[in-house]
This record gives C-alpha cells, structure tokens and sequence, in this order.
C-alpha cells in the first residue's frame, strides 16, 4: 500500500495513468487542464519507456493515440470542452477500429469557446456519442481526486477488456482541486498479456488489417453489429452508481461528478431538519445506472436530477424510470458552482410543495 | 508592381493619434504583444475588420462587457484567424459587389499567436494564401502557448525550458529548431511577407501599411517578447526585441514579390549570450548548447544574406527562351 499524497485532480490523473501502464500520451495546451499534460510531460521524460508529445492540434493528438494503440501502447490524451469536439472523428475512429484508448474530457463552460470555469455542459457529447457513425464510448464520472486515480485505472482495464474507446468526464474543479489521494502498486507493463490484434511488423506471419472503411454495406452491418452486441455487454457488466441514504428516502437527488458533491451536502442538510432525501450517484455515465434508479422508484415519488448544465443527463434519468415518478430539474449552466445552500432550498421547496412530509 | 510609395518618410509625428486598441487591457506588465497590436491598430486605421484567433489577446483585450477593440473584432476558435479573415474579406467583397455597402476599402486582417499560427492554424493560413484573399495576416509570435501557461509549440526556440518541454536531467528544454514559418508564406508566392518587431515601432508600421496597400494576401512575422513566458524583466521587453535583432536570432526583412530586402541592417552580429543571458527559460543552458545555437543563428543568418543578395539578381531575369524546344 503506497502512501498518501497530496495532489491536484488533473496530476492525479497522469500519476495514476502511468501506474495503469500508459506508456503514451499525446496533449495539446487547453485551460484548465494543462496540469495533465505538463504532468505528462515530466512523468514519461522519466520513464525510459514512455513517450510524451505534444501534437500541433488536438486532431493530431488524438490520432496519435490512435496509431499508438494500433501499435498496442496503452494510449491516453486530455483536453477541455471545445478541444474533445476537435477530436471527435477520431474518437469516432477508434470505435470502428476497435482501439482501445483513454481519454479525459476537463469540461468547461459553452458552448463555443465558453469560459474556463468547472461545467457539465459535455454530457450530451460524451454519451450519445459525439462524433459521427452508430458507436458507444464507455464515459467514467469521478466526484474526487481518490475516484480520479481509481477510475483513472478502471479505464485503462475497460479500454483494453472491451476494446473501445474510454472517456473520463472531470470538469475544471475536479482538475484544479487538491485533495490526498492513495495510489494503487504500479503495473509492470512487461506483465501485460500480448495482443493478438495489434500492428508490430509481419515478419513471419501474415500481416494484420485495421480498417474503418466498410463499403460493403453487408460488411459495415456485420461491423454494427459486432460493436452493437459488444455495447450490450458492457450496458450488462459495468454500470456503476453510489447509492447515498436512499434506503427510507422519499425524495432522491440524482447528479454526479462535481455536482454529487455539492448535492451530498444538500442531502446532509435537509436530513438534520428531518427531510427523508437520498443522492444517487451514477458513476458511469454510459452505461447508465438504470436498475438502481428502476428500484427505487419503486418507492420514490419525487426525482430531482441537479446538473452543472441546462439539463442533459434528466433525459436519461426519464429513461430509466420509463415515467414513473415526477423528475424535477435544477441547474446552473456557465461555469457557476452552486452551494449545498442552494441545493438543500430547492430540495425543501419540491419537498413541502408536493407534501412529503406527510407521508 | 511595386507597392513601395515613400515610406521612408513615416515619422512619429504622422502616426495617427486615435487609440483603436485601448488602455486598461489586462496584459501583463512589459507585454510586447499589446504593444505591437496597438501600433498595428494605428497603421490600419478605422476601415479595418480584425479576426482575432483565441489566446493571450483576446483573453486580455475583451473581458465581458468591457473591450479594448475600437476597430470591428470578431473573436473565433484557435485555429480559424485565417479562415474567418477570408470569410470576411469574401463577405464585404460579395457585399461591394452587389452595392449593398460603400465602395471603400476595407481590410481584412487576421490576428494569431505562434501556437495559433504555426501549429494547428497552419492548414488554415496555407489555405487563405492560396486561395489569394485580400488579407493581412500577423502573427504574434511569443515562442510558446503564454496563455494557458508556457507550453511549447512549433515556435518556440531549441534550447528554451517550457512547462512541456522541461528542462532538467534529462532534457535541456526544447529539442527542435523553430518553425520558420515566413519562408513557408513565402513559398506560397504571396506578394509581401515580412518580419517585424514592435521594438522597431517605424519599421513595423511601415510594414502593416505597405501589407495594407498591398492586393491580396500577406504575412507579417511579429516577434512578441513576453516577459512572464520569457521569464525576462518586464522593463528589458524593448531590448529584448532589439537584442533579437542585434544578434541575429531574428532578423528584420520583408520578401516582396519574392524579392527579400533587409529592413533593419546590422553591421555586426553581436553574441547570441548576449540575448539569451536575459532569459530565464535558458537559464540552464551549457556553454555546448549556446555554442549551437550560435552556429544555427550565423547558418541561417547567411542563408538569408544569400537570398537578399542572390534572388535580388535572379528575380529581375527574365526567360526568354523557348520551352519544349
């Protein structure tokens, strides 16, 4: 067990990436993640094994990942809000292509250029997709800098286990937030088992084709197909969600990332005054928790999905309780971070308007 | 054609007077970047539309809901300056066009960094050049992303320690030479390209006016010396600049028509120490390291010393044979 050290969410990232095996690590300079990027910088100079570069752009720095997970590196690359749009074709890419890769998406205020304050203005983006074609991208949601470092590996397992694309949701505060943090033993990469797939010279042996141009149509709908069965795998295996005092609530709050954070407080607050409120939190994004969310309403009347945003992950809350229950919305958009304050008022007001109390 | 109409005759007291980029920007102290857009600025004067790729200036100049832009600015993404300044000038032409605006000439100009400009704006710029738009592209070259916090790009010097290119065991700092991007633009056969400094105050707005005269595209290579990137004192930023020059690191001349002319003459190199002494992202460098240095300043120095003198000759030849003989 290592020991506790304190560090900035976004170096956190890069700490744990490099114990996870990343050998590889294309940036380009985006406020406010640069931290990951520098952090790379350093880390892989002091590695004899690691390669850091920084790309000329964003599109280059993602199909940098692309070759490099073709030629079977466990591969990473960061940027912020409008910098994922850029890399958005070869995110796509990599789905067809059935690459493994990590990539972490610091979002901040938009649309546009925006600001460079902490938002989940990107969940859209992230879980529907993103860039063009009939694909799914595995999205991890870390609410602190513990979660950063953990799911920082689960992501790397994912991207290789299932052969996609992964992509780690923060916002500007998840970056820039110092906080102790406990990493795990570092992966020796020679133990890693070789891949059968991957581009590494053909001497010997008859040489491998990775490709995303189908024009067959019956070939591109087998590839549809293929990726279709393996999303409904992982929509099986990895849906992951923390459930906070929602065993005798009659009001649950559902938000994640950044904003989990501020709506636990609100929970604790509204719990002293004797208000029977839960938080659910999805952890990941896609797949969408929605059997926790199913179960409970089972018992539960009232949802309110709070977002750093104008409301965007409400419709899959929608989804998943297939219109049971009352789903209500709060949200600051723009990079403003609310208050435990502010959430806790908008709990007590749907809580007494829609007489929970009395139940 | 000849765009050169007397010049020489720019004296300080013709500048225009107006101020188009104002004070109380929020630029560092001893920022030449805000320096150079405000001479800019004046050499343009008002019928000017600028097209401002993100970065220090924008960020600097137009804080919500103040500005320091007297002149029409639009603000776009990092790597469109080029192709936002042709959409401009090809908005305002189709307009004159139709008469549904004044005929009057109204500039284009497109504003970038070095990150902006000679990373992923390239593809853009290229493609503006090309296609042969009327507009006057500047780039502010600072050697480094300066605003989202010293990180090397395509600009920045061999030698100079950034945040991604860390200087220390085992690395000195940045590995590779800058990027010469007006050779590319010359390449692009472009009828003016020039490097400028705002430490030659004349110099630079001669250029921007001539840009200005001039048909079609043209470049303008500023050099911006940034004290908090540099990590140079903020008053030493006019210095900085000539010392540039001085030693050769970067040298004042314009290519027009492919005919190279330099603007700034200087009768002997001084030591390129001279300039990188003053600098704390060389601060770590070996005596080895500077002597490189040294060698690639006077190499490229005399590479263009052979293009002003050995083009001059060449561009006046005219063919007078018969192809396909």
């Amino acid at each position: 067990m290592s020991k506790k050290v304190l560090m900035r969410g976004s170096q956190a990232i890069g700490e744990a990436a490099v114990r996870a095996g990343c050998r590889f690590y294309a940036g380009y300079p985006i406020t406010p993640q640069n931290e990951l990027t520098e952090y790379m910088a350093e880390a892989m100079d002091g590695l004899n094994d690691g390669t850091f570069i920084q790309a000329e752009s964003e599109l280059a720095a993602i199909n940098m990942v692309i070759g490099a997970s073709m030629a079977g590196a466990r591969a990473m690359t960061s940027s912020s809000s409008p910098g994922i749009s850029l890399k958005q074709e070869g995110i796509s890419f990599l789905a067809a292509q059935e690459l493994p890769a990590v990539i972490v998406n610091t979002m901040r205020g938009g649309p546009g250029l925006g600001n460079i304050a902490p938002s989940q203005s990107d969940y859209f983006q992230a879980t529907r997709g993103g860039g063009h074609g009939d694909y799914r991208t595995i999205v991890l949601a870390p609410a602190s800098g513990q979660e950063l470092a953990d799911l920082t590996r689960t992501a790397f397992e994912y991207a290789d286990k299932y052969r996609s694309p992964v992509l780690i949701l923060g916002d500007g505060m998840m970056g820039q937030m110092m906080e102790p943090i406990v990493f795990p033993e570092p992966i020796d990469v020679r133990t890693f088992s070789p891949k059968s797939w991957i581009l590494d010279g053909a001497k010997g042996r008859p040489s491998r084709i990775i490709l995303s141009l189908l024009l067959n149509p019956p070939e591109q709908e087998d590839l549809n197909w293929r990726l279709a069965r393996k999303y409904e795998i992982i929509t099986r295996e990895i849906p992951m969600s923390e459930s906070y005092m929602t065993s005798d609530a009659n009001m649950i709050v559902i938000a994640y990332g950044t904003a989990a954070r501020i709506a636990k407080g609100a929970v604790k607050r509204v719990r002293e005054l004797g208000l029977k409120v839960g938080l659910l939190r999805p952890i990941t994004l896609w797949p969408f928790p929605n059997r926790p969310l199913k179960e409970l309403s089972r018992h539960v009347r009232e949802f309110l999905v709070f977002e750093m945003n104008m409301g965007q992950m409400i419709d899959d809350v929608k989804l998943a309780l297939e219109g049971r229950g009352n789903v209500h919305f709060y949200g600051r958009p723009g990079g403003i971070i609310s208050t435990p304050d502010e959430i806790a008022k908008t709990i007590n007001s749907i809580y007494h308007r829609q007489h929970l109390e009395e139940d | 054609m000849n765009i050169i109409e007397n010049f020489e005759l720019y004296a300080p007291r013709l500048i225009d007077k107006e101020e188009y980029f104002c004070s109380g920007h929020r630029a560092c102290q001893g920022c030449g970047e805000a320096l150079a857009i405000r001479l800019m600025c004046k050499a343009l004067g008002p019928d000017t539309v600028v097209a401002n790729g993100t970065g220090c200036m924008e960020v600097i100049s137009s804080f919500y809901p103040t500005t320091a832009w007297n002149l029409p600015w639009i603000h776009l993404a990092f790597e469109n300056a080029a192709a936002v300044g042709s959409g401009v000038e090809a908005g305002l032409k189709a307009l004159r066009r139709k008469g549904k605006i004044p005929d009057r000439d109204v500039k284009a100009v497109a504003i970038a960094g070095d990150g902006g400009t000679m990373d992923i704006g390239m593809q853009s710029l290229s493609g503006a050049m090309e296609r042969g738009h009327d507009l006057l592209y500047v780039c502010f070259d600072n050697e480094a992303y300066m605003n989202t916090g010293i990180q090397r790009s395509s600009g920045t010097p061999f030698g100079a320690a950034t945040t991604t290119s860390p200087a220390g065991r085992a690395s000195f700092g940045q590995k590779t030479w800058k990027k010469n991007v007006p050779e590319i633009m010359v390449a692009h056969n472009v009828p003016y390209v020039a490097t400028a400094s705002p430490s030659y105050p004349l110099d630079f707005m001669n250029k921007v006016k001539k840009a200005r005269k001039v048909k079609g595209p043209s470049y303008i290579h500023c050099l911006s010396v940034c004290p908090t990137g540099w990590r140079s004192a903020s008053n030493l930023t006019i210095k900085m600049g000539r010392l540039a020059v001085e030693t050769g690191v970067f040298p004042l001349y314009e290519v027009e028509d492919g005919k190279y002319r330099i603007t700034v003459e200087v009768d002997e190199l001084r030591p390129v120490e001279d300039y990188l002494k003053h600098q704390g992202r060389f601060r770590h460098l070996t005596p080895d390291v500077i002597e490189m240095i040294q060698e690639r300043v006077y190499q490229e120095y005399n590479k263009l010393l052979d293009k002003v003198n050995g083009l001059h000759a060449w561009s006046d030849l005219k063919f007078e044979g018969e192809l396909f003989e």
